[in-house]
C-alpha cells in the first residue's frame, strides 16, 4: 500500500482530474463572499450609440504602430471605448497582419502609469506643473528671442505630415538644425548602398532569394523591419526552402534560425565576404567582370587560407559557403549592425555588396526603392552620426534652444560624450515625451505627449517592400489624460500657428490638417469618391497604396579598402551591445511585458548579462550566474554571466536597454547600459558610431549584487540524451516517407 | 525582491477588487438570517420554463441608490415590455447593457413627459450625458459570462419556450425584476450557484469554460 508520501505530482494530478469535480464544489458556496459589492461601480449607457457598437463586443479599427522605425499597420480592438488588444493589420504591405511583442505591448505604454499627465517647467531644482499655455507661451517667448540655426529640434525617426510640420516649423524659424537619431539603424548600410547603388534605401527582396548570405543582419530580429522581414522569411523558406548563412559575432534571433550559422571574428565580415568572392571567381570560375580591375586586385590578396586566418572561419566553412552560393541563383548577400558598427563598417558593408554585384544579385534580389512621388513625406531616418554632431555643436553653444521629441539621448550616448554636461550648454531645452527620462529630467521644459493609441498621424515607413503605402494613424480611443496631454502635430500646429498665423492659423487643430492634406490629394487617388467617404475608406483600410516609378537599380563598388586585423592584448576582447525585438534600445525597458519575455537567445528576464563562449568561460574559470566586471577605456559595467556557444570566442555580448537611471518604476535600476562603456570609434566614411568598435577586457567577481543576478526560464541547453524532441536526418525521412 | 513587488503593483485593481468583495462578504454574512424571510415576501409563481431546472439560492441585497427610480414594474408587469427591448445587448453579447438614452426618449419625448423622474431623464438627455447608473449585478473579472449563450440555451434554443417569457429566464439570476423599480440583487451568483444549474441543465463544467 502506498503511504501518504509516496504521493508523487503524476498521481496528485490523476487524483485531481478524476476527483476534483466533487471536493472542489463543497468549497464553491462559501463564496457568497466572492460577489461583488453592489452599487460600488458605475455603468454608463451610451447616450446615442453608433449603430454596430455592441456592449462586450469589439470593433477592430486601424491603425499604425510606432514602438520601433518599422511601421506595421496594426488593428486596435476597442470595447466600451477602451482599446484592449493589438494585431497586425493583414491589408497593411509591411506587415501584412503580423505584429511582434514590442507591437503587442503598445497597450503597456498607452495605459502606463508612469505616463506624464500635466506640463511641467523647471523652477531651479525641480519641476512645478503648468498649464499648456502657459508652457507654451514660454516656447515661443524663448524662440522669439532667438533664431536660425540656434532653434534645434532633436527627434526619433519621424514622417508623414508630423514630418512636414517639423519642416514647416524649422523653416519658419529659419533654421536647418534637424538631428534625427536612432541607436539601432541601418545608417551605414544606406550611406554605402546611396554610394554603390544610387539609392539609399533598395528593397531587400528576401523571398525571392534562395540563398542567403547574412554578415550580423538581424532581419527578423533587430532590423529595419522585423515582422516584415520575418514574412519574407516565411516565404523563402518554403518550397524550394532557401537557404540562410548567418555570419556573426554573437547569435541573433535571425542566426538562431540559419541553416549555417558561423562565428566570425568581430568586424572581420568584410575580409569575409572578399575571402568568398575570391573562392567564387578562382575555385568557381564565377566571371568577375561586374567588378572593377582595382577591386579584383584587393580580392586577389584575400585568399581562403589567409581569410580563415583573420577571421577564424574554417577554410572548409569558407568553401561550403562559397559552394552554396555558386549552387543557386538568385542569391541575397545582406549586412546588419554587426559588421556596419566598426571603424571600417562601411568598407564591411561594401565588401558585401561587391559580393551581391558579383553574384548577379543586383536588379534580380536588389531591387530599386522607386521614386516616391511625395518626397515631403518620407522618413527622415535615425542615424548616430546626428547624436555625435548634435554633441558637438551644443558644447560649442551652437543652441540656444533645442528640443527632444521621443528621444532619449542622456541614456543611449556613451559616457565619453559627456552628454549630460553638452546639454548644459544649451540655454532653454524643451523635451516632448510620455515618461519622465534620463534626458528629461535635464530640461527646462516638459511637454506631456499623447500615446500613439490616442493620437492622429501618417507615418511613410524607412523601410518598405516594392509596394509602398502611406499608414494612418488614427486615436483608438479618447485621450486617457483628456486636455493634459497632446499630440505631436497638434504641439507643432500650435507652434506654427505662433510664427506663421496666416498660413496655419485656419487648422483648427492637426487633424483639420489632415484632413485639408488628403483633401489635397491628386483626384486618382480619391477613385471618384468625395472628401469623407475617400478619408474613411484610407481609415477603414489603414493603409493609401501610393504608385512609384520604376527605376533600374545600377551598381557600382569602387574599391574595398579593408585594415589589418588587431590584437589588443590589454583589452583582448571585443564588445557586442546587442539589440533585441523587445526592450530594443531601451525605450521598452519601462513595459513590464517586454522585460519578462525572455531574451531569444540567453532566455533571461529583467536584467542584463553577459553572453560567453564556454570556451572563454573556462579558461577564466567562470560558469553561467558568475559575475564579471566588463571594462573598457571608457569605464565598466558588473553583470552576471550567461555562457552560451552561439558566441565568437573574443566577443563578449551585453544586450542594451536596461541601466536606466530614471525611466519608471520598471525600469529604473536594472541591469546596466553597454552602450555607457563605449570607446570614441566612429566609421571612418561615414560618422557613424561605431557599436562594435569597442575592446573589453573581463576580470572574474567574487561577489555581484545580489539584486543584480541572472534570470533565466529554461534550466537546460540540451535534452541531455532523453530525446525530448524527435529528430530524424533528412536522409532518413526521404528513404521512410518518400522523397 | 524588487521585481516581484513590481508585478503586484501592476495587478493593482485587481487586488483592491478582490478585497472589496470580501468587505462585501461580511455584510452578506451578516443578513443571512433574513434570507428565508426575504424569499417569502417575493415568492410569487413563476411558470415553468420547459426543459429547464431554475437555480437556487437566495442572497438579500442591499437598496443601491440609483440617480433615477427607474421602475421595472411599470415596464414589465404593467406594460409588458420585453427585457430585451431594453437590455438589447443580452442576446448578442456577453453583457445585457443598459439601454441607451436614445432609446429611452424614443418613448418618453411623448409619455409621461410630466413626471420628475421624466423630467430628470430629459435633463441629463439634453446634456448629453448619462445617468450615472450604479452596477448591481457583476460577477469578478476572473469568471467570464456571457448573457448570448445562456439565453441561446434557455430562450431561443429552448424547444416550446416562448421568447415573450423571456423575464422568466431572466429571472433565474435576476430574481423577480418584473416586481421591483430600481434592480436588487437577490441571487447569489456565487461559484456554487453557477455550477449547480450547470449540473442541472447539462451547462459545461470544464474549469476554462468560465475562467479563461
Amino acid at each position: 500500500m502506498k503511504s501518504r508520501n509516496d504521493m508523487n505530482r503524476r498521481s496528485f494530478l490523476k487524483m485531481m482530474g478524476w476527483g476534483s469535480a466533487g471536493v472542489a464544489l463543497s468549497g464553491c458556496d462559501m463564496p457568497t463572499t466572492v460577489t461583488l459589492e453592489e452599487g460600488a461601480e458605475k455603468v454608463l449607457p451610451y447616450v446615442t450609440p453608433e449603430e454596430f457598437v455592441i456592449p462586450g463586443i469589439g470593433v477592430w479599427y486601424a491603425s499604425t504602430c510606432l514602438q520601433c522605425p518599422a511601421g506595421c499597420g496594426i488593428h486596435g480592438r476597442v470595447r466600451e471605448g477602451r482599446v484592449l488588444k493589438v494585431e497586425g493589420n493583414p491589408d497593411a504591405v509591411i506587415n501584412a497582419g503580423g505584429l511582434c511583442q514590442m507591437g503587442q505591448a503598445g497597450l503597456q505604454v498607452h495605459y502606463n502609469p508612469d505616463r506624464l499627465r500635466k506640463p511641467k517647467i523647471r523652477k531651479g531644482e525641480r519641476f512645478v506643473d503648468a498649464g499648456w499655455e502657459e508652457a507654451l507661451a514660454l516656447v515661443t517667448e524663448k524662440v522669439a528671442a532667438s533664431g536660425g540655426d540656434k532653434i534645434a529640434w532633436f527627434t526619433n525617426t519621424v514622417s508623414g505630415h508630423q514630418a512636414v510640420l517639423l519642416d514647416a516649423y524649422l523653416k519658419a524659424v529659419g533654421s536647418s538644425s534637424l538631428y534625427v537619431h536612432e541607436t539601432i539603424n541601418n545608417a551605414v548600410a544606406q550611406v554605402a548602398a546611396k554610394n554603390i547603388f544610387d539609392d539609399a534605401t533598395p528593397v531587400y527582396a528576401v523571398a525571392k532569394a534562395k540563398v542567403i548570405l547574412s554578415f550580423g543582419a538581424d532581419l527578423i530580429g533587430a532590423s529595419d523591419s522585423p515582422v516584415g522581414f520575418a514574412k519574407d522569411y516565411a516565404r523563402f523558406r518554403e518550397s524550394p526552402r532557401g537557404m540562410l548563412i548567418q555570419i556573426e559575432p554573437k547569435m541573433t534571433l535571425t542566426g538562431a534560425n540559419a541553416d549555417l550559422w558561423v562565428p566570425a571574428r568581430p568586424g572581420t565580415e568584410g575580409v569575409v565576404a572578399l575571402g568568398l568572392a575570391n573562392l567564387l571567381i578562382e575555385k568557381h570560375q564565377v566571371d568577375p567582370a561586374p567588378l572593377s580591375d582595382g577591386l579584383r586586385r584587393v580580392i586577389k590578396q584575400y585568399p581562403g587560407t589567409k581569410v580563415s586566418e583573420i577571421s577564424g572561419i574554417p577554410v572548409e566553412t569558407l568553401q561550403k559557403i562559397a559552394a552554396a552560393l555558386k549552387a543557386k541563383s538568385p542569391t541575397l548577400v545582406v549586412t546588419g549592425q554587426y559588421a556596419q558598427g566598426h571603424a571600417h563598417g562601411y568598407q564591411n558593408v561594401a565588401a558585401a555588396m561587391a559580393l551581391n554585384v558579383l553574384l548577379g544579385n543586383v536588379g534580380q534580389t536588389l531591387l530599386s526603392g522607386g521614386e516616391f512621388p511625395f518626397p515631403q513625406l518620407l522618413a527622415k531616418r535615425g542615424n548616430s552620426r546626428d547624436l555625435l554632431a548634435f554633441a558637438e555643436a551644443a558644447e560649442s553653444g551652437a543652441f540656444d534652444v533645442a528640443f527632444f521629441v521621443n528621444s532619449n539621448p542622456v541614456y543611449t550616448a556613451p559616457a565619453y560624450l559627456k552628454f549630460k554636461e553638452k546639454l548644459s550648454k544649451i540655454p532653454f531645452k524643451v523635451a516632448l515625451s510620455l515618461f519622465e527620462d534620463e534626458t528629461t529630467a535635464h530640461v527646462d521644459v516638459i511637454l506631456p505627449l499623447a500615446s500613439y493609441l490616442e493620437d492622429w498621424g501618417t507615418h511613410v515607413a524607412p523601410y518598405q517592400p516594392e509596394t509602398k503605402t502611406v499608414s494612418m494613424q488614427q486615436p483608438l480611443m479618447e485621450p486617457l489624460y483628456p486636455g493634459s496631454t497632446r499630440g505631436l502635430g497638434d504641439v507643432l500646429l500650435a507652434l506654427l500657428k505662433d510664427r506663421l498665423p496666416e498660413e496655419y492659423g485656419g487648422f483648427e487643430d492637426y487633424y483639420a490638417f489632415l484632413r485639408g492634406a488628403f483633401d489635397a490629394l491628386p483626384a486618382d487617388y480619391k477613385q471618384g469618391m468625395d472628401s469623407e467617404n475617400f478619408w474613411r475608406s484610407v481609415l477603414t483600410k489603414g493603409v493609401l497604396e501610393v504608385p512609384t516609378g520604376d527605376r533600374p537599380l545600377t551598381a557600382q563598388v569602387e574599391t574595398v579598402a579593408l585594415p589589418e586585423y588587431e590584437k589588443n592584448t590589454e583589452y583582448p576582447f571585443h564588445l557586442v551591445p546587442s539589440a533585441r525585438l523587445g526592450l530594443w534600445d531601451g525605450r521598452h525597458a519601462n513595459l513590464p511585458w517586454l522585460q519578462e519575455a525572455p531574451d531569444q537567445i540567453a532566455k533571461a528576464v529583467w536584467g542584463s548579462w553577459a553572453e560567453m563562449h564556454p570556451a572563454t568561460a573556462s579558461r577564466l574559470g567562470i560558469q553561467t550566474g558568475d559575475f564579471v566586471v566588463i571594462e573598457s577605456k571608457q569605464g565598466k559595467v558588473e553583470v552576471p554571466v550567461y555562457v552560451y556557444r552561439g558566441i565568437h570566442k573574443d566577443a563578449i555580448a551585453v544586450p542594451m536597454g536596461q541601466g536606466h537611471e530614471s525611466y519608471g518604476r520598471y525600469a529604473s535600476g536594472l541591469g546596466v547600459n553597454p552602450l555607457k562603456i563605449l570607446e570614441p570609434v566612429t566609421d571612418q566614411k561615414t560618422g557613424e558610431l561605431a557599436l562594435m568598435g569597442t575592446r573589453v577586457k573581463v576580470t572574474r567577481q567574487v561577489k555581484g549584487q545580489r539584486k543584480n543576478r541572472l534570470v533565466r526560464f529554461g534550466g537546460s541547453e540540451t535534452q541531455v540524451g532523453r530525446k525530448l524532441v524527435a529528430t530524424i536526418t533528412a536522409d532518413q525521412f526521404n528513404r521512410t516517407e518518400g522523397a | 525582491m524588487p521585481k516581484s513587488k513590481r508585478m503586484i503593483n501592476m495587478g493593482r485593481f485587481r487586488m483592491s477588487a478582490v478585497s472589496a468583495c470580501w468587505r462585501g462578504a461580511a455584510s452578506v454574512f451578516a443578513t443571512s438570517v433574513m434570507l428565508l424571510v426575504g424569499l417569502g415576501m417575493t415568492g410569487s409563481a413563476v411558470a415553468e420554463v420547459p426543459n429547464a431546472v431554475p437555480p437556487e439560492g437566495t442572497h438579500q441585497g442591499k437598496d443601491v441608490p440609483q440617480p433615477i427610480l427607474f421602475p421595472h414594474n411599470t415596464h414589465v408587469r404593467d406594460n409588458g415590455i420585453n427585457c430585451m427591448y431594453c437590455h438589447t445587448y443580452a442576446r448578442r453579447s456577453k453583457v445585457a447593457g443598459i439601454p441607451p438614452l436614445s432609446k429611452c426618449m424614443g418613448c418618453h419625448t411623448v409619455i409621461a413627459t410630466d413626471k420628475e423622474r421624466i423630467k430628470t431623464l430629459t435633463k441629463y438627455w439634453k446634456e448629453g450625458k448619462p445617468p450615472p447608473w450604479k452596477k448591481v449585478h457583476d460577477v469578478p473579472d476572473y469568471v467570464h459570462f456571457t448573457h448570448e449563450k445562456h439565453l441561446k440555451r434557455f430562450v431561443f434554443d429552448n424547444e416550446g419556450m416562448d421568447v415573450d417569457r423571456v423575464s422568466e429566464v431572466c429571472a433565474f439570476c435576476h430574481g423577480e425584476v418584473r416586481e421591483m423599480t430600481v434592480a436588487i440583487k437577490n441571487k447569489p451568483l456565487n461559484m456554487g450557484f453557477c455550477r449547480r444549474c450547470h449540473e442541472n441543465n447539462g451547462g459545461p463544467s470544464d474549469c476554462w469554460a468560465c475562467h479563461k
